[in-house]
């Protein structure tokens, strides 16, 4: 065996070791940012599903930048049709 | 102290029918007489602005004569123009099928129970910030108290709003980094910022959209805030009149504007009847309002206070109005800064 190919293979261990020691971090890690980003969310369309907001009329604007992640999102707050009477995003 | 018309903003404001649209056109037409050009903007959705100054006046500036120009913000109007731009905005990104679903979707904002409110004050907000490079004083005739304070206090309460949704952001961001440093050349993290790939815009261009817009927002939010709060730039006017119930809600007013720190400049008591008028009936109230004025001076004796007596018409016409204006001037000699600053 080569030493470029022990270094190669160690490099592969060291790798899988760390996807191991990471994994569980990683994915408490990406709950969270959905956690803040489903927050964020329900501070722009809020509103829509009868939650008063004071503040709808002045995020407005950002709802259609949301849009596309609204059907990621609803789906997600365990409503499996938009909640949006006549807003058929599935 | 500072006089009167050194301040940008002059907010007019009182229960309803003491006489706020009366002092506010006469404390316009004063100033505009003393050199300083003047915009006079009506908040109250029932507007009588126009009435006063015998002109039709609406939702644009309308010159009402040399100096002075009004204005009767029309909430509704506002809020049409800025649901109508998200609309377009919302249509650009959809299928036209879905057009009509956007239409209905965007049309229950107009009919929620913030809307008028947060148009009307979008639009004071502009005005405060903007129409100092054209006027030099900004006087508002605001609507009866509770609607005025509650708008005086959103800034505030938008502001902190905002700052909250730009942390959830903030925080979504730093997690999203942290994710980059687990998974160097993975990109199917979950999170806003990577789902679904190559449809979407880049994650970059949009985080930097939705900054910009809370930005802007914030931004609004807190210098209306600042101008608000500063009484080398802005003044409160409390109307009342010798009466039980406005005088029980001035205090109340006043303890809100105090939380809010909006700086209150004086007091105005309007309808005082006259010395000079007679008859048993007159003589019995006006011993009635003797005792109202007494706890005025009593319970307000920190303000500044003006007093002016009922008229025997009502006010309509410019003639009446510098009438009313005049008495003023004259309990305040130069505190007012009638005659503008070399
Ligand atoms: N000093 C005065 N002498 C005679 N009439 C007066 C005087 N001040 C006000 N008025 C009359 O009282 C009525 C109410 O005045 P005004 O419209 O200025 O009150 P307001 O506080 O603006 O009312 P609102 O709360 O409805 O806006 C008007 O008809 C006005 O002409
Ligand atoms: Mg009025």
């Amino acid at each position: 065996m080569k030493w470029a190919d022990i270094k190669e293979k160690l490099r592969w261990c060291a790798y899988l070791a760390s996807e191991a020691y990471n994994m569980p971090y990683r994915s408490t890690v990406a709950r969270a940012r959905r956690e803040q980003d489903d927050l964020f969310m329900l501070l722009i369309f809020s509103e829509m599903m009868g939650i008063p907001n004071p503040a709808t009329y002045y995020t407005l604007e950002l709802q259609p930048i949301m849009l596309e992640r609204f059907h990621d999102w609803h789906t997600r707050m365990g409503m499996e049709h938009s909640p949006l009477d006549g807003f058929r995003c599935c | 102290m500072h006089r009167l018309f050194d301040r940008r903003i002059i907010f007019v404001g009182g229960k309803g029918g003491v006489g706020k649209t009366t002092i506010a056109g006469a404390l316009a037409l004063m100033a505009a007489d003393g050199g300083r050009t003047t915009l006079l903007v009506s908040t109250d959705p029932a507007h009588s602005l126009g009435d006063v100054f015998d002109m039709p006046i609406g939702n644009e500036e309308t010159p009402l004569g040399p100096n002075l120009s009004g204005l009767e913000i029309d909430p509704e109007a506002e809020a049409e123009r800025h649901i109508a731009t998200v609309k377009m905005s919302m249509k650009s990104l959809v299928a036209p099928k879905m057009y009509g679903a956007i239409d209905r979707q965007i049309e229950l904002a107009r009919h929620s129970p913030g809307t008028m409110e947060a148009a009307l004050l979008e639009r004071m907000a502009d005005l405060m910030v903007d129409a100092r490079s054209r006027f030099d004083l900004l006087i508002f005739d605001t609507a009866p108290s509770g609607h005025t304070i509650r708008l005086l206090s959103l800034p505030e309460l938008m502001a902190a709003w905002i700052d909250g949704m730009m942390s959830y952001r903030d925080r979504s961001r730093r997690l999203g980094e942290v994710l980059k440093v687990f998974s160097r050349d993975q990109s199917k993290e979950d999170g806003f910022g990577m789902i679904g790939g190559s449809q979407d815009e880049p994650d970059d261009s949009r985080d930097g959209r939705i900054k910009e817009i809370l930005m802007t927002r914030r931004r609004k939010f807190h210098r209306a805030r600042e101008l608000l709060t500063d009484a080398s730039t802005t003044a409160f006017l409390l109307v009342l009149n010798a009466e039980r119930l406005p005088i029980l809600e001035s205090k109340k007013t006043l303890d809100l504007l105090s939380k809010f720190n909006v700086p209150v400049a004086g007091m105005i008591v309007n309808r005082l009847l006259p010395p000079d008028a007679g008859g048993d009936f007159l003589r019995e109230r006006r011993l009635q309002e003797d005792e109202y004025r007494e706890e005025i001076d009593q319970t307000f004796a920190g303000l500044r206070r003006i007093y002016l007596h009922l008229l025997p018409h009502d006010v309509h016409g410019v003639e009446t109005l510098r009438e009313i204006g005049e008495a003023m001037a004259e309990q305040l000699g130069g505190a007012f800064g009638a005659a503008k600053a070399p």
